[in-house]
């Protein structure tokens, strides 16, 4: 008979912690849909819903993504400060969009159509990265390390690629280009919203069993293949989902997965526990309040004029300096 | 469990080099040797941790490398010195586990009970909800044997179990190993550099040099000046308490 895993007190203030941060990301996300929604007035209210609900559910969707992958990844490297950012998929979609403006031109279906240019990003990052990265994994034995080696200088790499075309291309069409570099919430279609849910569904599916393993991958390898987990397989496995899950969220609102590492670190203060099952849902929900937070300020306070990226970056790079500093767990 | 003919090669020299021994059911053993013998790598082979190049590793008349992972997990328990967790564990969960192989992270009435018996095994439980990083190095070292005692496996291997303790937690640490065998009837295999606990504490000894077996044998036909000193090239002097030899060098 299976009798409910073996509760602590922790267990019991984590259940707790989760339900309240649930309930506060449920009031930001109302607070975020009623502020200056001109609510007696239903026809505008409606408007502004149709507006807003899509930017909501985004927002949700990658905050979850995010969330998620970041977790996972610093598990598997078993480090608190990397963020998925090192696998340089940022880079690489800067360097998708630069080169569809520059090849194609601004102008071009491949840059005006969302769908279509979604559908670029995801295809584009999702092929390289899964090739890259699952070639490299094997080619070096298995060592995360030089992935992420590798994957710092990919960055640079696809980077200087990008600057060398952006020097070179017609100020016009820079300018329409640089509003695709910035990460974005709004006007996201409703056919890339359904098929990212579907992606991310089918690749929790997918990924299901080695989820559940996570908790015992994060004593090392000895350790976890002393268990009887197939070590190699299932972090490759699992490294693949994080570049999908990056690259979905990344081809939906833009470079952004730097924001993985202040939310799954406060996760991780906030839960202090190894179960994963916490450490996803709390990263996740930490995203949604940090990306709602952004969006709220970026709409409101200053009316679209500084993207809500700025604001990620201010606060996790003060947030990254204080994890350092105070070498809480690093 | 026997192994025959193991060859391990890296970048074509063979660290590893036609070994050939039987490991005797409900005894300990110990693997002994000077740095770089290959007596960690052996190891690594027979707890699956390294993969073989060459030969045969029979347990319980299957190949090691025709078992499931899983259900060799449930048989062979080994810990190695590369532990370092990042995560906030305390020491009940760490040692919970142990049960991994059984059931997962679902844990049954029957695991806790399991868990319960190897923390008070271990005289853990006044450190029961501590986190392992606030542990020192002896206490932490405790509760990973809990863990293994947890695991409940016919097989522990321990690899440099006493490396990083000082004289007072390595030696308590031997006398544990001894009851693993005595009291709970397992087959411990160690690799030590500290040839007087070896001496003192096991059945049988293994002794490598340049990747073979230089002697195989119970304490007394391993340990005396002859072999040690072809072994590790260092004059020893052997002297006898309470009827086993300890080996003395300088």
């Amino acid at each position: 008979m299976n009798k409910p895993l073996y509760r602590t007190k922790a267990h019991k203030s984590n259940m707790i912690k989760l339900l309240i941060l649930g309930i506060i990301v449920l009031l930001a996300s109302v607070a975020y849909i009623l502020i200056n929604s001109y609510l007696p007035n239903m026809k505008i209210f409606m408007y502004v819903l149709k507006i807003r609900i899509p930017t909501l559910i985004v927002m949700l969707i990658a905050a979850i993504a995010i969330g998620g992958a970041s977790i996972i990844f610093q598990s598997i490297i078993n480090n608190r400060i990397v963020t998925p950012c090192l696998l340089g998929m940022n880079s690489m979609y800067t360097l998708v969009h630069t080169a569809v403006v520059f090849i194609a031109g601004s102008t071009s279906i491949l840059a005006t159509n969302a769908n279509l240019a979604f559908g670029v990003d995801l295809i584009v990052m999702g092929v390289v990265a899964t090739f890259i990265y699952s070639y490299m994994f094997k080619k070096t034995g298995n060592n995360v390390l030089y992935v992420l080696l590798i994957g710092t200088v990919l960055s640079s790499f696809f980077g200087s690629i990008q600057s060398t075309m952006i020097r070179v291309m017609d100020p016009n069409e820079y300018d329409a280009l640089l509003t695709t570099l910035v990460a974005n919430f709004n006007n996201v279609n409703a056919e890339i919203i359904i098929f990212s849910v579907v992606l991310l569904v089918a690749l929790t599916i997918f990924l299901w069993k080695e989820l559940k393993l996570l908790d015992v991958i994060t004593l090392g390898k000895d350790q976890a293949i002393n268990l009887g987990v197939d070590y190699d397989r299932v972090v490759r496995k699992l490294m693949l989902g994080v570049v999908l899950c990056i690259a979905v969220a990344t081809a939906m609102v833009g470079p952004i997965s730097f924001l993985g590492l202040i939310i799954a670190n406060l996760a991780r203060q906030l839960l202090k526990t190894y179960k994963h099952t916490h450490l996803i849902i709390g990263s996740a929900l930490m995203g949604m309040l940090a990306i709602i937070g952004g969006q709220v300020i970026s709409e409101h306070v200053f009316s679209f004029a500084v993207p809500i990226s700025t604001f990620i970056t201010i606060g996790g790079g003060i947030y990254f300096l204080y994890l350092l500093l105070s070498k809480k767990g690093i | 469990m026997n192994v025959v003919d193991l060859i391990k090669k890296y970048d074509g020299k063979a660290v590893v080099d036609s070994v050939t021994f039987e490991i005797p059911k409900g005894k300990v053993l110990s693997l002994i040797g000077p740095n770089g013998a290959g007596k960690s790598t052996v190891m690594g082979m027979i707890s699956r941790l390294i993969a073989k190049d060459e030969g045969i590793i029979n347990f319980e008349d299957k190949d090691l490398s025709k078992w499931k992972s899983k259900e060799l997990a449930k048989k062979l328990a080994i810990l190695t010195q590369h532990n370092n967790i990042q995560m906030k564990l305390t020491v009940r969960e760490l040692v919970a586990f142990g049960r991994f192989p059984y059931s997962g992270s679902r844990l049954t009435v029957e695991d806790n009970e399991m868990i319960d018996k190897a923390i008070a095994y271990m005289e853990l439980n006044e450190f029961e909800d501590k986190f392992i990083d606030e542990l020192s190095g002896g206490q932490r070292q405790r509760a990973y044997i809990a863990m293994v005692i947890a695991q409940d496996t016919e097989y522990v291997l321990l690899d440099e179990p006493t490396n990083n303790l000082d004289i007072y937690h390595a030696s308590n640490l031997m006398r544990t190993v001894r009851r693993l065998c005595d009291e709970l009837h397992k087959t411990v295999i160690l690799v030590l550099h500290e040839i007087n606990y070896a001496s003192f504490y096991s059945d049988y000894i293994c002794a490598f040099k340049d990747g073979k077996i230089a002697k195989f044998g119970t304490v007394d036909e391993v340990i005396n000046k002859e072999v040690l000193s072809a072994i590790y090239d260092v004059d020893f002097e052997i002297i006898k308490i309470d009827g086993k030899p300890l080996s003395v060098y300088y």
